[in-house]
Formats: structure tokens, sequence, C-alpha cells
């Protein structure tokens, strides 16, 4: 053929080409009288499914039910739900199996055994936080608990004299001073393992690994021979804060390199790439992507930091009175004052005891929210406020613009190049 | 980014800052010719210093601090020089039994007894579904049951003891202190001083490990007290500060004395006992002011209880490192309370005021203190005969009952316990564990599972449960395959 | 024969100084080396004070290994005395101790494994965030706290569990709870203060640490490789098996090492439960368990000096045992594909 008829040839429509007759490409035509197909919503469950799993469950508690109440002599309300769950799961195995092949079959019994721990973690953890508030009840239903310290009140007195607010204060002060030396030792020798490497960076990682087992009560027993006994000849707050340190740091520094190792190595790489220098390069693009994993680093050390009792117990020393000088005198936390009120023969101190751990819970729980709200954002993602700025930022970076290229006159070609704005 | 996420958190620790401060200037201050006084030591005597301090920060504003670390943490810490004052319930150790160095104190130093108590026996022990409350023992049976030799409840030696009582053929438990303890101190102080032939062991404050192999172990007079006292604990028997059963409104071993008598460690009881103890004088001694206990274990009045013994305090003699004139007059302020007006609470706390040969003694030190301004013992000014003075006849019940007159609902229940011990109405601990009496249920009756059906043979309710069985079986199985079948069609 | 297309030009004349050689090396900027030497510094003063500790372990131990010698390692009491090489041995402690933890960690990884994945894959955002929050509140928990719901709750519920246990698998000889006459013992007193309730209470201590490690890790696993897998035809299950686990094994195992160390050094929460024997016990529901961290909080208050130098040394061997076990686990994750570059 020649090139012309070729060429007409590609300027054709398949349509045309259908009714020249010659095209290569056929389009099918749909055959009449077949209905649509039913919308498929893959979004919501099948009332099958609801079926299966409540159908399960029911098997479940009636089997164990039987079998606990007349076929076998077994007793207990553990044994119950032990069988009863094992019931369950193949229960359901079989029915999702009647309508599904084998690997559907593997992923629900996945998502239910993922549940089942979930749940698991879920009632113990209520467990434990019922015991303990329901325990200190008596003593966190007279507000004197929150705003006294027990400098009036001894063993004998009832709950509504007396109160933790001395043990809240000393808390606070001990994390804050452990935090300010942990978190930026922390982050940075974790940023020094991940980012500058080597052999010395393999030592300290090494070390720190170890130290992540370290009894506490060690940790205390150095602070106390190497601080107490050779410098500060008393026990104090800030030897508690120091005891702390030694103890949240191993953990902060592992969980901040486990995180720090999952920042995607192409960001750093183009961030090299647009000639960023190293720390830059940490501080614009590493430490904000993995902001949330740090937070996370961070939360994981305080949480071990404020509950331990051993390291404070030699360090610290106990006082019912209120002491808001690091440095001098002893200065009692939270933890230490749960373990002295259990330790009373007298039930009000121990219903104290309890109030007090129920208030350390909270106050645990509200420094992670802090923290969380602080940090716990992804990469970049911006919070409502961030947003707008960015956006103002960006709508006068338009004006700029706009004006620059109208009044730019072609002697002032070449002019500037926008330059990158600090986010 | 980081910077500005940083600030939140400082201003949060800012303000905390502030309002700490605000906090503290709202504390009242102290008067001013008094200062801090710090001590560690003992956790037997920890619970009346607690109450020691409050009431002087009470009345006189004074502040003193206490730390509960253990006697041997004490006497470190005030030979290291860290704290103000110990408390210890033995001297400083000449010859430790470890074979390490001795315990000497560069510190001059003096020994003096703050507080006294009894040594008692917690015990769980059931009797058809009933709480026995008033077992006897004599001190030599006590001892070979902490040696091992005697084992189970229903030995001769025991039952020869407790006519009364039928008892059980039941493996006796002992439960003993993990920890160091002192406790464990004055507990095997008495055992070898009055039976050396059976504990061969000596005075030790750690419960040698190698005894008693079934016994269990548990650390703190917590953990003690509440293995015995929990449910499982039955047939357990242990060594503790008496305010611990007398607080869960446990009973407590009635504890031959020399009179032949059966006596519990009441508050009057070990004071009596007291009253025959003795401070070493010979100055050239190494255990100079150490107590001198053999009077007491055998001490033949009909009301006293051997194992009583006091617990001391180490107070410095001359001032260096932290501790100061002005130190050393705060500390003879409270010394001085604690001797004299403190001992009046002591029998409410579960301990036994100070008997006045022991107040004359101490008083004699006080002035040895650098800096205290306590004069002479005056037996006016100094009473601490409060509520020991009721005289309780000896033998009857075991917990203190008119010591339990103060506040705290507590030691209330504890006397209303042992009162009502040979009723047959149920009494209830403050934590609301049955004490004595039948309760309605017959006390610990066999686990029954939640589902049992009455009868085991096949009746009109087992045919009923397995129709209701197949029928949800049924009812889980077919609406699947007939939804399946529907949607093929 | 010769091509008059090709023409060979000869190589020109080189010049007398040759080109300038160039260093690869780069020249960090003023701010860069500054930021190595923070970084160096950082690094230094947390080894200084990591090795202060271990320094300090060593000097006070010194003392009591030089005088038991080698037979610190087998002698199974506790009785330290100068001179007296055979009086004192870490080796029922240090088995206990492990006994605990592993318990601990088989208890802990299925629910943190489970839980974490549930979290990160399952949940929708709404309930992503109160469950993350729930698991930080169990890390809010004191240890004090656990110990004393371990010993005054879950010992009452948690013996007829151990005893149904002994009873059923007692064939296995872990699970067997005999006298040491060889007879099974059935009463409640045989099965409290055991490893096994110990390590229950540790378990629920070291799950918070795990779940949040390694939900971090299964996080950050590429979307594009978990959309390719989806788009294949996987099931979610078989996505997260193929995509999100390889990817996050760094952080599993990570996560556990740290729960391991907190499970090896957890010191109140296992004091006030157990009941420390100084001989090895096989059976862990049997009553009658140790540890070094407990051994240490119980004894130091009244001990001598010489006492204080054996507790020392036990601590210094629980320190080097997490030093080797900690560095089979980094050499793992450090060939894991956590961090490496993927095209997400």
């Amino acid at each position: 053929m020649s090139i012309v008829d070729a060429q007409e040839r590609v300027r054709e429509t398949p349509t045309d080409a259908v009714s020249r007759g010659g095209g290569r490409t056929r389009v099918p035509t749909a055959p009449a009288g077949r209905a649509r197909p039913e919308r498929r919503r893959p979004g919501t469950a099948a009332l099958e499914d609801g079926f299966d799993l409540g159908g399960a469950l029911l098997a479940g508690i009636c089997v164990a039910t039987l079998l606990f109440g007349w076929i076998a002599p077994l007793s207990g309300i553990i044994g119950w739900i032990v069988v009863a769950y094992i019931v369950f799961v193949a229960v359901y195995a079989v029915l999702v199996g009647l309508r599904a092949d084998r690997l559907a079959v593997a992923n629900r019994l996945a998502t239910v055994l993922m549940a089942t721990a979930g749940i698991v973690v879920l009632t113990a953890l209520v467990f434990v936080v019922l015991y303990t508030v329901g325990r200190g009840i008596p003593a966190l239903s007279h507000p004197n608990f929150f705003v006294e310290t027990m400098r009036f009140a001894g063993p004998l007195d009832p709950l509504d004299v007396g109160g933790i607010a001395h043990a809240v204060v000393g808390t606070l002060i001990q994390i804050g001073i452990a935090l300010a030396i942990t978190v930026p030792l922390g982050i940075v020798t974790a940023v020094f393992l991940n980012e500058i490497g080597g052999p010395f960076a393999r030592f300290v990682r090494t070390v720190s690994d170890a130290m992540t087992a370290l009894p506490s009560i060690v940790a205390g027993l150095f602070v106390y021979a190497a601080l107490i006994t050779l410098v500060t000849k008393e026990r104090s707050g800030f030897a508690a804060a120091v005891a702390i340190t030694v103890m949240m740091l191993p953990i902060v520094i592992r969980s901040a390199d486990v995180v720090l190792r999952l920042v995607p190595h192409h960001l750093r790489e183009a961030s090299y790439a647009l000639g960023a220098s190293r720390w830059r390069t940490v501080w614009t693009v590493v430490l904000p992507t993995s902001r949330s994993g740090l937070a996370t680093a961070v939360i994981l050390g305080t949480a071990r930091g404020i509950g331990e009792t051993s390291p404070v117990l030699l360090t610290s020393g106990v006082t019912a009175e209120m002491n808001t000088n690091p440095f001098s005198g002893p200065m009692i936390s939270l933890p230490l004052q749960v373990f002295t009120f259990v330790q009373s023969p007298e039930p009000q101190m121990v219903a104290r005891g309890f109030g007090t751990a129920a208030v350390l819970i909270l106050l645990v729980l509200s420094l992670f929210v802090v923290a969380r709200l602080i940090g716990g954002r992804g990469a970049g993602v911006l919070s409502d406020g961030q947003r707008r700025r960015a956006t103002h930022r960006s709508r006068h970076d338009l004006i700029r613009i706009t004006h620059r290229t109208r009044t730019d006159s072609p002697a002032r070609s070449g002019g500037t190049t926008p330059t990158q704005e600090n986010p | 980014m980081i910077a500005r996420s940083r600030r939140p958190l400082a201003a949060l620790v800012a303000a905390v800052a502030v309002a700490a401060s605000l906090i503290a200037t709202s504390v009242p201050a102290s008067a001013a010719t008094y200062v801090v006084v710090s001590g560690s030591g003992s956790t037997w005597s920890s619970n009346a210093l607690d109450q020691w301090r409050r009431n002087v920060a009470n009345n006189y504003g004074m502040t003193v601090n206490f730390s509960g670390t253990g006697s041997s943490a004490g006497r470190a810490d005030f030979i290291k020089g860290t704290v103000d004052f110990a408390v210890s319930e033995i001297p400083f150790q000449a010859a430790p039994e470890d074979g390490s160095a001795p315990e000497r104190s560069d510190r001059p130093y003096a020994y003096l007894p703050i507080v006294a108590g009894g040594t008692a026996l917690m015990y769980n022990l059931v009797i058809s579904g009933k709480r026995v409350t008033d077992l006897k023992l004599s001190g030599e049976v006590v001892t070979k049951i902490f040696t091992g030799q005697i084992s189970r409840w229903n030995d001769p030696a025991i039952q020869a003891l407790n006519a009364s009582l039928t008892l059980p053929d039941m493996k006796i438990v002992p439960v003993v202190r993990s920890d160091g303890s002192g406790s464990t101190a004055q507990f095997t102080k008495w055992m070898s001083t009055q039976y050396p032939g059976i504990w061969t062991t000596g005075m030790t404050s750690q419960f040698p490990a190698d005894k008693l192999p079934d016994a269990k172990r548990q650390s703190g007079s917590l953990g003690v007290s509440g293995y015995v006292g929990n449910d499982n604990g039955v047939g357990s028997i242990t060594y503790v500060e008496y305010s611990y059963p007398k607080g869960m409104g446990f009973p407590v071993v009635q504890v031959q004395n020399a009179a032949g008598n059966f006596v519990g460690p009441t508050a009057e009881n070990v004071e009596i006992a007291l009253r025959l103890a003795r401070i070493n004088e010979d100055q050239s001694s190494p255990d100079y002011l150490t107590q001198i206990l053999n009077d007491v274990y055998s001490n033949p009045d009909p009301s006293a209880y051997p194992m009583s013994s006091y617990s001391y305090m180490i107070v410095p003699t001359a001032v260096g490192g932290v501790f100061t004139t002005e130190k050393g007059y705060t500390l003879g302020e409270f010394v001085k309370y604690v001797v004299c007006d403190g001992q009046k609470q002591a029998g409410a706390l579960g301990y036994s005021p100070l008997p006045m040969n022991l107040v004359k003694a101490a008083f004699q030190q006080i002035t040895r203190i650098p800096g205290s301004a306590v004069g002479e013992f005056n037996a006016d000014s100094c009473n601490n005969k409060g509520a020991a003075g009721e005289a309780q006849a000896g033998g009857g019940g075991g917990a203190a009952g008119g010591a339990a007159a103060s506040g705290g609902a507590a030691a209330a229940t504890a006397g209303d316990a042992a009162a009502a011990g040979t009723t047959t109405e149920p009494v209830y601990d403050a934590n609301g564990n049955l004490v004595s009496g039948s309760a309605g249920a017959g006390g610990a009756a066999a686990v029954s599972s939640p589902f049992t059906l009455a009868a085991s043979s096949f009746g009109a309710s087992q045919v009923g449960m397995l129709i209701a069985t197949i029928l949800f079986v049924v009812a889980v199985l077919v609406p699947p395959l007939l939804v399946r079948r529907a949607r093929r069609r | 024969m010769t091509d008059a297309v090709t023409e060979i030009i000869p190589p020109r004349e080189t010049k007398t100084s040759t080109a300038p050689r160039r260093s690869l090396r780069s020249l960090p900027v003023f701010s860069d080396r500054v930021f190595r030497a923070v970084c160096f510094a950082a690094g230094g003063v947390t080894v200084a004070i990591m090795l202060a500790v271990g320094v300090f372990l060593s000097a006070r131990g010194g003392q009591a290994l030089a005088s038991a010698g080698p037979s610190f390692l087998w002698v199974q009491e506790w009785n330290p005395r100068d001179g007296v090489p055979d009086s004192f041995g870490i080796a029922a402690v240090l088995f206990g101790t492990v006994t605990i933890a592993v318990i601990a960690l088989l208890l802990s990884f299925p629910l943190a494994f489970g839980t974490a994945l549930l979290i990160s894959e399952i949940l929708p955002n709404s309930v992503k965030r109160a469950m993350v929050t729930i698991v930080d509140l169990m890390a809010a928990v004191p240890s004090v706290v656990f110990g004393l719901w371990g010993v005054q709750y879950l010992q009452e519920n948690a013996v007829p569990v151990a005893q149904w246990i002994s009873s059923t698998f007692g064939w296995i000889p872990v699970f067997a709870v005999t006298g040491s006459d060889g007879a099974s013992l059935t009463e409640a007193s045989a099965f409290t203060s055991s490893a096994f309730i110990a390590g229950m209470v540790v378990a629920l201590m070291v799950l918070p640490t795990q779940t949040s490690i390694m939900r971090e890790a299964f996080s950050q696993a590429p979307i594009g490789e978990r959309e390719g897998a989806l788009a294949l035809g996987s099931t979610r299950w078989g996505m997260i098996r193929t995509v999100v686990l390889p990817f996050g094994r760094g952080g599993i195992i990570g996560g556990t090492m740290l729960g391991l160390g907190r499970a090896l050094g957890e010191t109140i929460a296992v004091y006030m439960i157990i009941s420390p024997i100084f001989t090895i016990n096989w059976q862990v529901l049997k009553t009658g368990t140790n540890s070094v961290s407990a051994l240490i909080a119980l004894r130091y208050g009244e001990s001598s000096e010489f006492g204080l130098s054996a507790l020392m040394a036990a601590g210094l061997a629980l320190f080097l045992i997490t030093l080797v076990i900690n560095f089979t686990a980094s050499s793992i994750v450090a060939r894991s594909r956590s961090g490496a570059e993927s095209n997400g």
C-alpha cells in the first residue's frame, strides 16, 4: 500500500473502520436483553458475615454451657470462657468455609484472632484500672486529697484530712528535670546512631541496648553511690531525677532508633540532592517525618521513668511536706508515695495509696495526651492553624510573584527565582 | 518545627512551676526555732514515726522527715552521714554474720529506745467452716514450727495445748519474710535466746534460705500478713507487727509466758514485760546502750508477753557534717515528744508504750545531743500512761480492746471482732472478710460451677436442654445453606 | 586496504603540569561540622553515663566475684560470706529471672502482635486513636500497682487455672507440680507466688511497649506495595503477611527486645509476688522462683558491704546477658527491611 493510504487509515476513527468493514479492531456490541448486573457495594458487610459471627458466638456459648453444666465435670468461669472461645473459633471457621475458599477463611480467622488480642488487652487494662480506682474511691471522693499535703495527716487520721499535693508537685518537678535531660540527649543520640554511624555508633547502640534491662534498683543504687555519697550528701529530688534519667535514656534511644530507621532513604537522598547540608536534612526532613514516632519514644520512656518506685526510693527520700526545691531536702513523688501508703497496716492509708495510684495514672495519661497532641501528627500533616498560615503565605507569594512579572522589565530578566520558603 | 512544638510544653512546665511556688508559699512556715530534720531506717517503726511526725507538725510546726528503707539502710545512711538520725532494731553490727567489714560510725552516736512492740504470730486456721480465734502455743512449739520440726496442725504438742479444739490434719505453712527485716531480727533473737538448742542460727535480719524449704517467703509485713489473711492461706502462720493483724481483724496466737499463762501481744502485756528491760551500761563494751532482753523474755509477771522488744533511735552526739546545733535542738524536742506524749498513741497504732525505766534511759541520752534543751526527766510533765493504763486481765481476747478507743474505724472494728470472738453471729473486719462466727453459707464451701443442673440422671430438664441445644445448632448452621440455595436460584 | 574515511589522530602533547587530582572526600560546611560534633558529644555522654553504671557494677561487684571465683556461675544458694567460695551463686537466681521473662514474653508477644496489627490495619481511624490512648494508658500504670493487683486480685483467680493446667497437662514436665518426694501437689498453697503468676503480671507490663513499637513499624509499611498486593487479588491477611510483616520485622524484634529488657529488669511487681527460693525450679506453675532485681531489692536494705557486693555481681551478670541477647537481636534487625528504600 502507499503511504497516503496508510496515513488516511491512521486518521480514521474506529467506527469508520467498522462501517468500512475493514478495520483490525472489532468493537463488540452488547447482546440485547441482558439485565444490568447488580451494583456491588464493597464497603458494607454482608448479612451472612454478621450471621456467621453471631451464630458462632452462640454456638460457643451453648457448647461451653453444655460441657460445664452437664456433660463434663468442669468448673470455673475462666475455663468456661476458654472453652467457649475455642468452640467459637472452630465453628466460625466452618461457617466461613461453607461459602468461601481457604484464603478467605484464613483472612477472617486472622481478623478474629487480632480482635481477640485487642479485647484481651482491653479487658486486662479495665480490670487493673477499675481495681485501682475502686479501691481508691474512699480517698478520691474527698477534695482535700488533691490540694493538701500529708504534713498534718498521720496513720490514724480519717480520709478527710491530708492529701498528695506534695507528691504531685514532686513528680512533675522530677519528671520535668528528667525530660529536660533525656529528650535532647536521647534524640540526638538516636540521630547519631542513624545518620552518622560507624564503629563508635555501633558501640553506643550495643551499650544502650544492654542498659534497657537494667534493674531499676541498680539505677537507684548507682545514683546513691555516685551522686549522693560523693557529691550532695543528702537525698534530693535532683538525685531522683538523675536516677529516672538513667532508666529512661536507653528506652528513648532504642525506640527513637527504631523509628528513625523507618524514614525512607529516598527522602534523605532527595534532600541531599537539593543541596541541603547534613544537619539541615535531619532538621527539616528526618525529624519531622518521624515526629509521631519520636513522640511515642518519649512517651514510652516517660512511662517507664515516672512509674518506677525503686530508683526513687533510695534517692529521693520520703517526706510528707511540700518541697519545691529539687536540690535540697527529700522530695517524694507519686509512685514512692503509693508504695509507702500501701505498706501501712491502717486501711485508710491503703485507700490513700490506691487513690494516689489512680491520680498517677491520670497524670501520666494527661502527659501522654499532651505529647501526642504536640508531636502525634504524621509527617507533612499540618494542623488547622498551620494550614491557614501556609495558605496565607502562599497567597502573599502569589501576589508578590504576579506583581513582579507584571512590573518586570526585560532588563530585570533573570531576576529573583522564587526562593524556598521556610515551612 | 520542633522549637515551635516545644513551646506549649515549656509553657506547661512554667505554669506548673508557678503553681508549685504558690502552693509552697501557702504552707504555713514552721516556727523560727525549728529546722528540718531527716532520718531513715526501720520499717517496723515507720507507722509510729509517721504519726509522731504528723503530731509535731500539727502541734509545734516542726518538720521531720522519715524514710522507711530498712534498718540496715538506715544504719548505713547514718554512717555515711546522709541523715540526721536513724532508727533500727539492731545496733551497729561489730561482727556481721557474713564476714564483711564491721559497721563502724565515725560520728559519735548514742542509742535511745523509742518504740516498743510485741512480735505477733498471725495465723489462719479454719475448723468446720469457722475461723479459729483462740489458738494457744508455747514458745517451744513456736520455735519448732519455724524450724520445721512440727509440720502438721494436729501434732500432739499443739493438740495438748488446745484441748478445746479438734485440730485438722493439715500441713502447717510457715510464712516468713523474704526481705531483710527488723521483725525477723527480733523474732530470731527471741528464739535464739530462749531455745538455742532448737534454733541454732542465732539472730539474723534475713530469715535463712536453707531452713524451712516448704515455707512461703513474702516481702514486707504487708506481704506476709496479706498471704495469711487470704483465703488461699488457710493453714499458714507468720510473725509480723501486731498492727497488721489488728487492722485486718485477724486473730493472733496467745503465747505461753514464764508464769504459764497464755497472753496476747496487747499494748499492756508488752509494756508489762518490758519493765524488766535493761540497758547495757558498760561504756567499754561494743554493745553499750543496747538492749538486754533476757529478763523480758522470761518475765514472771502473769500478764507479760514474752516476745516483746523495742527499737532504737540512733542519734549523733557531736556536731558535724549535715548535723548542726539547730538540728540538735529540733531533734531533742522531737525525741522528748516521742518518748512522752507520743507514747499515748502507741497502743492505737499497734505498738506498746515504753515503760518508765526505758523513758528515763531515753532522757539520759537526749541530753547528750548537742544543742538539745531538754532537761532532766520529770515524771509529771512526761506522762505517757495514756490508754495503756487500763489494765486488761491476762489471757482473753487477742485484740487491744481499750486501746481501740481512738479514732480510726479499723481499730474499732478490730475491737469488735475480738469481743465477738465467741458468738455465733458472723463478724466481719474492715475489708469484709469473715473474722469469726459462722456465715450463712458455711464458710469455704466447694466451688460450685455456675451452670449446674439439679440432678445428674436423665430427666425432663435434661431432655429439654438437649432439644434446645440441637435447635440452637440447627439455627446456626441451616440458614446459610438455605440462603446460598436461594441465591443460586 | 586503508580507508581514507578513518583518520587516526595522534595524542596531544601532554602538559607538563598534570591536571589537579580532585579529592572525592566531601568538605563539610561549618554547620555540618558542628552537627557532627554535637552528635558525637551526645553519643559520648550517653555512653559515659551507661559505662559509669557498668563500671559501678563491676567495681562494687568485684570484691564478691574475687571471693567466689567461677563457682559464682553454678552455685545454687545465696548466703554470701567473704572467704567462703561456694556460699553464693546466681545459677538459681538467673534461671528464675529468665523463666519469668520467657513466660512474660510468651504471653505478651501474641497479644502485642495482634493488637498492633489490629490498630494499624483493621481499625477505622476514629477507633484507632482511642485504642492507641488505651494502650498508652496501660503503660501509665505504675509497677507497684501491678504488683498489688497481682498479689491481691490475680493470684486468687490464677491459682485455679494453674491447678487445672497442672492436672491436665501434668505429663509435660514443665507443667507438673510435684513435691520433694515426687508426688504431685494439688493444694492451693503449692501454686501461689509462682513464676507463672509473676510472668503474667510482667507480661501486662511489657505489653504496651511492644505494641507501640510494632504499631509504629507496621504503619510505615509502603502504601504502594500494600495496594499492589491488594490489586493482585490477595486478601487483607495475605497482604499483611507478605508486605507489612516483612517490612515490620525490625519493629517486631526491636519491640520484643525492649519488652524483654523490661521483663528481665522488673523489680517491684516481681518482688511483691514471688516467694524466693534458691534452687533451680523447672516447674513454672509451682511456688517458688527468683529474680535478680527482686533479690537486690529484697536484700539491699539489710545487707552488709560484702552482701551488697554480691548483689552487684548478680546485677552485672544480668547486664552482660542482656548485652549478648540484644547484640544478637540487633544484628537481625540491621538486616531487616524496615527503613529500606521503597518506591512507596
